[in-house]
């Protein structure tokens, strides 16, 4: 293998991992919150999706300026999907974590259902935009401009979140939350609306994710299948709760699964990526950065 | 609806008759079950919706009175049964080949259906096959095209379309005619899906590309949805093929395309296993990154020039689905079109004598909608007289280039000079 190959093979690793990373952390932040595995996450990145595609149509305007739209509409979403679902699969009083899964996950089915309904089958291409199909050549390297814009705004919304969680009220809420759901309530804080503010913020950044994804991958009320799985190892990797583990899992994710095609037949390229958290979980079965 | 067993009743009375010499007709079912099965949700959903679409063009023509020459496409119903219409059944298998089994027996133990017609998949189509054959109906394989579905020993599978041998070695074929105009096509690299297409079609091409003297410069088996294929491109970017051989499902196709832009590979040309790549979703998401791309197919709308109730056809289902038909919905037309005939003939809805009917069919190539000589299989369910065409993709639409005797112009070649 050359070096301008290998670098090609680095630098395309590393900005998909930036991305793997910016789809899981909201899936990271909300189980850090509560203990709930959002089974519905690729759904509500398919929805971001869609939203983009639908944004475009409507407004004409470049998908980049619609982010910020895209982003609210997930974070009303997210509030709506713990208030409308979740609060009350939380209510059981036993076997309450496979209410959460199994509510989850009928979530994820109700949500592709009604996306194959409303949008149809066909595969969905964001109209233009003004990365659109623009590629960076690095001496030889080729780097697509969408996906580098991608893990800016990756960087960017880790920087954000490290600095809501450290910097705000509503951060030391949620870090207050997620370290005793019986204390907070003493000292007058709303467990639900944190809750909800949660889910609201982990939509909103799998919606960035969306956001940035749809300039490049095409939409069909499928796509979130394939992420999702990639967000759940990475999750798991990194460890549960952690936001900076699953900013290196998302990286360390795609560099192996760049790696692993190469050196294996990339059919079997997703067989890295477990054997490396099955490795993990020998030695710190919380994931890399988890919290015992 | 009419359960099996009354037709049975009935068949049995009309048998009764018929030793009497007192006529068949009047115990004949007022209608035929046949069992559809494809991926109607999930990733592979539109052809599942395409699909409906052909087959129930196909059953407009059946059903009801047309003037075309196809098969029972004159007067309504099926003659041989006492004019009984076909009615559809729909399932779902989602592209998995477990669902795809459960769901062909569901169709023949609960609905009772006569015959099935499916799957896309050639995985799917693999269990599905097997499922029919120990029930004893049969089942007409549409559109999967891995040789090894009828090399099964299976007495109840007939596909009237070609397999990807045939579809191979015409692209191989094509490929010589080329080098014996004076171009230069030295290597090939294969790409292919993790599935029985991908690894069958794959497999067939190595073999060919073995025997004329072609090199495998890459050979790169992928996972099918991928989010990502960047490393994979990289890889067939490296070894730069004279020609590209793709065997890929549609999510496949774009992201494929999408990522060779991105990394700012031409391939010098792409022959493509159709699939994906004969897809509207393909060339409506990235058409302008495959101009002059070169795909095998059943099915050319060129021959409407010759053979004018193509057009008719064609717009009846565009009609339905809001486009042409393709290499995947002709197939799937035709599959009941052959089905229809072989119960028309058959008279019957029991299994074993629609199977006859179906080893007997001789439906010439006039009759149907595609460039094939004629509908007739061997004893192993495979139509050997469905001849492929060559397409190439030329402004947003493909053209008839190979064979030259039905070719509308010369290929393009190589597609990025």
């Amino acid at each position: 293998m050359t070096a301008q190959a290998l670098a090609q093979v680095l630098a395309s690793g590393l900005l998909m991992g930036l991305i793997y990373a910016l789809i899981a952390v909201g899936l990271s932040l909300i189980f850090g919150l509560m203990d709930v595995v959002n089974f519905a996450h690729g759904e509500f990145l398919m929805l971001a999706m869609y939203a983009t595609f639908g944004l475009v149509v409507l407004t004409h305007l470049d998908p980049i300026v619609l982010m910020p739209v895209v982003v609210a509409l997930l974070f009303v979403l997210g509030g709506c999907a713990y208030l409308g679902v979740v609060r009350f699969a939380m209510r059981a009083k036993a076997n309450q974590g496979m209410v959460q899964i199994f509510a989850t996950f009928g979530l994820a089915i109700l949500l592709q259902g009604a996306a194959q309904y409303a949008f149809g089958t066909d595969y969905r291409n964001v109209p233009g935009s003004w990365l659109g199909g623009r590629t960076l050549d690095a001496g030889g390297v080729f780097l697509p401009w969408p996906q580098i814009f991608g893990a800016v705004v990756s960087l960017a919304a880790f920087g954000g979140l490290h600095l809501l969680m450290s910097r705000t009220d509503f951060g030391r809420a949620l870090e207050a939350t997620r370290e005793d759901q019986g204390a907070v309530a003493l000292v007058g804080i709303d467990r639900n609306r944190v809750f909800a503010l949660g889910w609201g913020l982990g939509a909103a950044l799998v919606g960035l994710a969306g956001a940035v994804l749809a300039v490049f991958y095409y939409i069909h009320p499928q796509v979130g299948a394939s992420f999702a799985l990639i967000a759940y190892v990475t999750v798991a990797l990194g460890g549960f709760g952690s936001v900076g583990g699953a900013l290196v899992a998302g990286i360390v994710v795609g560099l192996v699964e760049a790696f692993t095609a190469v050196i294996l037949p990339p059919a079997m390229k997703s067989v890295g990526v477990y054997a490396l958290y099955l490795a993990v979980v020998f030695v710190r079965p919380q994931g890399l950065f988890g919290r015992l | 609806m009419i359960r099996r067993r009354e037709i049975l009743t009935g068949g049995a009375g009309a048998l009764a008759l018929a030793g009497l010499g007192l006529g068949p007709a009047r115990a004949a079912p007022s209608e035929v079950v046949v069992g559809v099965l494809y991926a109607m949700s999930g990733a592979n959903a539109q052809v599942g919706v395409d699909a409906r679409h052909a087959i129930e063009t196909a059953l407009d023509i059946v059903n009801n009175d047309h003037d075309l020459d196809l098969p029972n496409a004159k007067g309504t119903g099926l003659k041989g049964l006492g004019g009984a219409k076909i009615r559809l059944v729909f399932a779902d298998h989602q592209s998995d080949p477990q669902k795809g089994r459960a769901e062909a027996e569901r169709l023949i133990t609960q609905d009772k259906v006569s015959a099935i017609v499916g799957c896309y998949q050639s995985a799917v189509s693999s269990t599905v096959s097997a499922t029919c054959e120990r029930y004893g109906v049969p089942f007409v394989c549409a559109d999967s095209s891995s040789p090894s579905l009828h090399r099964k020993g299976l007495k109840f599978f007939f596909r009237p379309a070609a397999h990807d041998e045939m579809f191979s070695a015409a692209m191989f074929d094509f490929m010589d005619a080329m080098r014996n105009k004076g171009e230069k096509i030295d290597s090939v690299a294969l790409f292919f899906e993790d599935t029985i297409f991908g690894v069958d079609s794959s497999t067939v091409q190595r073999k060919l590309a073995g025997e004329r003297g072609y090199k495998v410069v890459s050979d790169i088996k992928y996972k099918t949805n991928s989010p990502s294929l960047t490393a994979e491109v990289q890889q067939i970017k490296t070894a730069n093929a004279d020609v590209l051989m793709p065997s890929s499902y549609t999510t496949d196709a774009i992201l494929l395309t999408r990522t060779m832009a991105e990394l700012g590979y031409k391939p010098k040309s792409i022959i493509a296993q159709a699939s994906g790549f004969s897809e509207k979703a393909t060339f409506d998401t990235v058409g302008d990154k495959l101009q002059g791309l070169i795909s095998r197919a059943s099915f050319s709308l060129d021959l409407a020039a010759k053979r004018p109730m193509i057009k008719t056809v064609n717009d009846m289902y565009k009609a339905r689905a809001g486009r042409d038909l393709n290499d995947n919905t002709s197939r799937q037309f035709m599959a009941l079109i052959v089905l229809a005939d072989a119960l028309d003939r058959a008279g019957s809805v029991e299994g074993p004598k629609i199977r006859e009917a179906l080893a007997a069919t001789n439906i010439p190539g006039e009759r149907t909608i595609m460039p094939w000589s004629k509908v007739a299989f061997g004893p192993d369910g495979q139509n050997v007289n469905a001849d492929p065409v060559l397409l190439q993709y030329v402004g947003t639409s493909f053209v008839t280039v190979f064979p030259e005797a039905v070719a509308v112009s010369p290929a393009k070649w190589p597609m990025n000079a």
